[in-house]
């Protein structure tokens, strides 16, 4: 296999936190997000849940940013799990991209806990989700060329993704309440344009860093680059059920509808997870195929 | 079940070597070669790699070099081997990190002959 690096233990530590790390962004962000797009339309309990959930998941975010650079430490050292607290190491992690891309995304994480503060605490959090987005666009693959493009779709990306995973436990909420059903319809019909744009970027990344359709066959990355496609296929297909059939059973109230609205959501959750672990695989032992 | 799933999505069918971020690698010896002396370790990237850690072993055990490359990124790396090399296979192993901040590592063999 062309371009997959050798994969021990530290190797899965770091993609699992690396995953962690992800899910947490896009849960921050998206919260907020949430939160400051339907302040009309949901309820109260709902926009409370997207709320603490982005507060909880930047807490988490800043967690994990700490025990990456141990990993990123001892992966680098050759010292096996000695290097995470070596200093010398500690410091070449820090120097590295990592370092840029951990500034952004600290102060980003730090500033959507100002959803603590009422009022003007949410255009803060704004700032910060912006500054969280950027902060993938500082680090890795995103670093090749044409690195403006790979940078704005990157972030273009990581927006629409976040919009969506981050509304799913809260839409799950809305779900149990009546109420809800129209919130539920709103959103279906934005995240139609959400979706539109992940697809374009993401198809976009995926040729800029592929290069051609034949490279994403035999390389580590492009297999792996399937398989994450072939989730999102799924994820989509779930989507696309809930908008055309379970939303709208829900509106006209037919009985069960909130149960297999909900047990569907639950379903994209699992999906979405399934689609950040095949992410930070790619990110973490494969190489694009344009680097080849 | 994570790591099972991780393991899968990985695609591991052998641990091939990945010189990620760098297109061509050249290395003295050759990987592979069979050569009747090393009067030096090197390796060639495209990209500056800072070289972390490197290690020279034989069927015997570790074998002593001494780098002349620092620590800093350098798309030159140069090592000596502080004795005449026995006859015997040897494999050089390196860690270190691409200017992407991806941690790197890789390997190359090599058998030194009569």
């Amino acid at each position: 296999m062309t371009g997959l690096a050798p994969i021990d233990g530290l190797v899965v530590l770091a993609i699992l936190a690396k995953a962690i790390g992800y899910s947490a962004a896009l849960i921050a962000i998206g919260g907020v997000l949430f939160s400051f797009i339907f302040a009309k339309r949901a309820e109260v309990s709902v926009l409370h849940l997207a709320r603490k959930l982005a507060i909880g998941a930047a807490l988490v975010g800043l967690a994990v940013l700490a025990v990456r650079f141990g990993i990123r430490a001892a992966r680098i050292s050759g010292m096996g799990f000695e290097g995470a607290t070596d200093p010398m190491m500690l410091g070449f992690a820090w120097e590295s991209p990592l370092g840029n891309a951990a500034i952004w995304r600290g102060i980003g994480e730090v500033a959507i806990l100002a959803l603590l503060i009422p009022r003007f605490g949410q255009w803060i959090a704004m700032a910060g989700t912006v500054a969280v987005a950027i902060s993938f666009a500082q680090v890795g693959h995103a670093l090749g060329e044409p690195r403006a493009a790979l940078a704005v779709l990157l972030v273009l990306h990581l927006l629409a993704a976040a919009f969506w995973v981050g509304a799913l436990i809260p839409l799950r909420r809305a779900a149990l309440a009546p109420a809800g059903a129209d919130l539920l319809h709103y959103f279906g019909n934005l995240a139609a344009g959400g979706v539109a744009a992940l697809i374009l970027a993401g198809t976009s990344l995926a040729w800029l860093l592929s290069g051609s359709a034949t490279a994403l066959f035999g390389t580590a990355y492009g297999l792996a680059l399937l398989v994450k496609v072939a989730i999102v296929t799924v994820l989509l297909g779930f989507a696309a059920w809930n908008k055309v059939r379970l939303v709208p059973d829900l509106r006209a109230e037919k009985p069960g509808a909130a149960h297999a609205l909900r047990r569907s959501i639950s379903m994209e959750i699992l999906a979405v997870v399934l689609i950040l672990l095949a992410t930070a695989t790619i990110t973490s032992v494969s190489t694009p195929p344009v680097n080849l | 079940m994570f790591k099972q799933t991780l393991l899968g999505l990985a695609v591991v069918v052998a641990p091939a070597l990945a010189f990620a971020h760098s297109k061509s690698e050249a290395t003295t010896p050759a990987d592979g070669a069979a050569v009747t002396e090393v009067p030096e370790l090197s390796m060639r990237f495209d990209d500056p790699m800072r070289i972390i850690s490197v290690s020279l072993t034989s069927p015997d055990g570790d074998v002593e070099i001494e780098r002349e490359t620092g620590m800093d990124p350098a798309t030159e790396f140069r090592a000596l081997p502080l004795e005449e090399l026995e006859p015997g296979s040897y494999r050089f192993d390196w860690r270190g990190m691409a200017s992407d901040g991806h941690p790197m590592q890789g390997s190359f063999f090599f058998t030194v002959t009569e």
